[in-house]
């Protein structure tokens, strides 16, 4: 009864506000979902951008966590959102090409979204623990031949998840499923923790992640996946070492709208993001962290995920890693 | 560099008006966030680190250090004024201060939880500056075997906090460990029980499952019979807490510290479970081991220090490894990444000087948190002199407004209304809740680390016994088992 109330009210209140929606985008405030939790490297992402862009749009930036599922949550919560522009979504890696390559069951697919912007690339590094003996991918692959080799990552579905198997099958291991143990953990944290103590041998991802252990010696890095290096990261690239495929191995952080989301507010949103990206804070802030600042528009943006996308998902159909349940 | 030259680098570093006045700030912000249910210390924290870019590394982590100190004490006072937890860290101070609370003694229980409180603090902090390294080396050797063999143990939790039927409080577990497995499988990434809906998918909200559970059931109960509380006592929160209480549960607040100082050092368990851990403990050995769970207020403040003795200890994983010790600390990270400093072991070498202004601000902030707690107890206390039908309807779009906060999702403020009413049958036909929570708590973290185990062995469950820890927390199973097997039998009672 109460639900119902308050359902209704709310109801109410979205009917008006789309009823005023026709005037020039954007009269009021911009509903900005984080669909990761606060203070992961999404959410600082977002919070860090939010504040030059909020002064390009000229509207206050409602910024809100919606979390759960893998981001699959607050995803959802945008792809039912009215296309307007008044509801928009920081859309990662994990959320917007590894989890819909590799999960079918998931409730949306990238067709359900309009990409206006990615701002920010994350190069990813594999790292094992300095007395593991392994010393470059070659130990490691032949390491993976002797058995008993096992990956961590922040859960079934993750940038980690996939990019230890892909690092593994373009190094030349027939099936890295079965010859590699997965081992999922919560999150980002537990899954670093989990090289360092033991509980499994290397690990792949975002080189912000790594680099405070690497730079205090405590994990060894093996590659870095980007054709530049790395500023402390003392490891070959992957073109160093052949593997030019692997630079599509990347994370990145951009803006989504519903699908539908039209063509002139897509625009706008190109240009509020070349504004704000020139923000001097915000360049030093992310660089600090690790980031690589690259401006998409919206037509580059919708192209380079849906590249992303295409390689994960025949990289899952031809090892075998779709998730059907 | 010498210890007096890194304790006068440190100095000159917090020797500011600016950095105490942070940690002042942050506490204040703490115990207010903290007191508003749903809010939690992890919001609070959350919410105040954009506003740290901008401020000198040292005053910003001060800043969030102080928010998450006073968040985890601010939680205990909607604990034990209202029911309703402020924290999932301080939902067993319900157990015993709440009752308290009833009988007309907020101010007592309010005063125990904050000296308990600043002790476990103090404590902490000490263990954080001496022991910090030994402790982290020692948590690193908990891998998946160790950690399960370590939650099965905190299992036991349940007979200690299961009143008066040792069934009933088995039932309400079994009831927590079952709603504890919606969500995606953690290996295999499969939907389980999530009937198709995209809200299931991330698993039920445990700040909606704590509040249906606690509080709703209340307020439903007040609603069903709006007079049934007239004429018995409850107001006079201006009782205090004395010396003689706080040296009578002298010895469960230090016991409450140590735990809390051990779990914390561990990454991945957090402050909840200490504290009940905690709270079990010191029943277990009290000589008024029966009044436990109506109102002893050695129970209030063995749950406080076992929440605030993790607060400090969290911070040795993270400058010793680098690594976060609970998802608190693994905000206050982003704001040393963000300032360009790297925890972990070289920080001691290369930062030494923050670290040392760090250990100052921590020692002042046990005494700033006494004085802030002082002053909101003061405050907070005469809600338990508000007429309960006026409070309860404002508690409850408390609870509404919390809920929704935690995640923007009407979905989770639906999750609570259903637990209030499992939570209220639970109520009559008594069935004590604590059992669920604990279940509901330590019930995923058994699974994970038991499948991880077996990811690791290849399905080898010899891998459970794999070293002296193992051993030990099989050992202590058993014999609590054997324990409470024993008692019961000796009660002489039928089990229900």
């Amino acid at each position: 009864m109460k639900l119902r109330t308050l359902g209704s009210v709310l109801a109410l209140g979205v009917g008006l506000i789309a009823g005023t929606a026709m005037a020039e985008y954007p009269e009021r405030p911009i509903n900005m979902i984080i669909p990761y939790g606060a203070g992961g490297a999404t959410d600082i992402s977002a919070r860090t951008i939010a504040e030059p862009l909020g002064t390009a749009v000229g509207q206050a930036l409602v910024m809100a966590n919606v979390t759960g599922a893998g981001g699959a949550t607050g995803s959802v919560a945008v792809q039912n959102a009215n296309p307007d522009g008044y509801t928009m979504l920081f859309a990662r890696v994990g959320s917007h090409s590894v989890n819909p390559a590799m999960k079918a069951t998931l409730p949306y697919t990238l067709d359900d979204f309009r990409f206006v912007t990615v701002y920010e690339i994350n190069p990813v590094a594999c790292a094992v623990r300095p007395d593991s003996g392994i010393d470059s991918m070659e130990d490691l692959v032949a390491k993976v031949a002797e058995g008993g080799v096992s990956y961590s990552s922040s859960g079934v579905g993750s940038l980690l998840h996939l990019a230890g198997a892909m690092v593994l099958s373009e190094f030349g291991v027939e099936d890295p499923l079965t010859q590699a143990t997965h081992i999922p953990q919560q999150g980002g944290g537990a899954a670093a923790t989990a090289v360092l103590n033991g509980t499994a041998t290397f690990i792949c991802t975002n080189s912000s992640a790594l680099a405070s252990f690497v730079a205090n010696g405590q994990l060894k890095p093996l590659m870095v996946t980007t054709a530049e290096p790395v500023v402390g990261f003392d490891a070959p690239t992957a073109n160093d070492l052949g593997k030019p495929a692997l630079n599509k191995l990347v994370g990145w952080t951009g803006i989504a709208g519903p699908d539908g989301l039209p063509d002139d507010v897509a625009a706008k949103w190109g240009e509020w993001m070349a504004a704000a990206t020139q923000d001097e804070t915000f360049r030093t802030t992310m660089e600090a962290r690790g980031s690589v600042i690259e401006l998409m528009d919206p037509e580059t943006a919708n192209a380079f995920i849906l590249e992303q996308y295409n390689t994960f998902k025949a990289l899952v159909d031809q090892l075998g890693m779709r998730i059907e349940g | 560099m010498s210890l007096m030259d890194s304790l006068a680098a440190g100095l000159s570093l917090v020797g500011n008006v600016e950095a105490f006045f942070m940690l002042f700030c942050g506490l204040v912000i703490g115990v207010i966030g903290g007191a508003i249910p749903g809010l939690s210390a992890t919001m609070a924290v959350a919410l105040t680190l954009p506003f740290t870019f901008s401020m000198a590394p040292i005053n910003g982590i001060l800043l969030l250090l102080g928010v998450y100190k006073g968040g985890i004490f601010g939680g205990s006072i909607p604990a034990i004024l209202i029911k309703t937890p402020g924290t999932p860290a301080s939902s067993a101070t319900i157990l015993d201060g709440h009752p308290m609370a009833e009988r007309g003694e907020a101010g007592r229980a309010l005063g125990m939880a904050l000296y308990a409180s600043c002790t476990a603090d103090a404590v902490s902090n000490l263990a954080l500056i001496l022991f910090a390294g030994w402790l982290a080396s020692f948590a690193l050797n908990f891998g998946p075997p160790e950690f399960f063999a370590l939650i099965l143990f905190s299992l036991t939790i349940i007979a200690g906090v299961s009143g008066e039927s040792l069934l009933r409080g088995a039932l309400s577990a079994l009831a927590g460990l079952l709603l504890a497995t919606v969500g995606l499988d953690l290996v295999y990434g499969t939907n389980r029980f999530t009937f198709g809906d995209p809200n299931m998918m991330g698993g039920l909200n445990f700040i909606a499952v704590l509040i249906g559970l606690f509080a709703i059931p209340e307020i439903i109960a007040m609603a069903w019979n709006p007079v049934a509380h007239l004429g018995r006592a409850r107001a006079l929160g201006k009782t205090r807490c004395t010396l003689a209480d706080y040296l009578g549960s002298f010895k469960s607040i230090i016991r409450g510290s140590m735990i809390g100082v051990f779990l914390g050092s561990i990454p991945g368990i957090g402050a909840a479970p200490s504290a009940f851990l905690s709270y079990s403990e010191a029943r277990r050995t009290s000589k008024n081991k029966a009044n436990f769970g109506k109102g002893e207020i050695e129970g209030v403040a063995a749950s406080e220090a076992g929440n605030n003795g993790v607060a400090g200890a969290t911070l040795i994983p993270l400058l010793a490894l680098g690594v976060p010790g609970d998802v608190i600390t693994a905000i206050i990270i982003g704001a040393f990444m963000v300032h360009g400093l790297q925890p972990g072991p070289m920080m001691f070498i290369l930062n030494v000087d923050i670290i040392y202004g760090l250990f100052i601000g921590l020692i002042v902030s046990s005494v700033f948190l006494l004085i802030v707690g002082s002053v909101a107890i003061r405050g907070f206390r005469f809600v338990a002199d508000v007429p309960k039908r006026i409070l309860m309807p404002a508690v409850l779009i408390l609870c509404i407004y919390g809920v929704f906060a935690v995640n923007n999702n009407i979905f989770d403020v639906g999750v609570m209304f259903v637990m209030g009413w499992l939570g209220y049958i639970m109520m009559r036909n008594r069935i004590p809740a604590a059992p669920f929570l604990i279940a509901f708590i330590l019930g995923p973290l058994l699974e994970d680390n038991f499948r991880q185990s077996m990811l690791m062995s290849g399905s080898d469950p010899l891998i459970l016994f794999r070293g002296p820890i193992t051993w030990f927390f099989w050992l202590l199973t058993g014999v609590t088992v054997l324990a409470i097997t024993r008692s019961t039998l000796r009660k002489r009672v039928p089990l229900s």
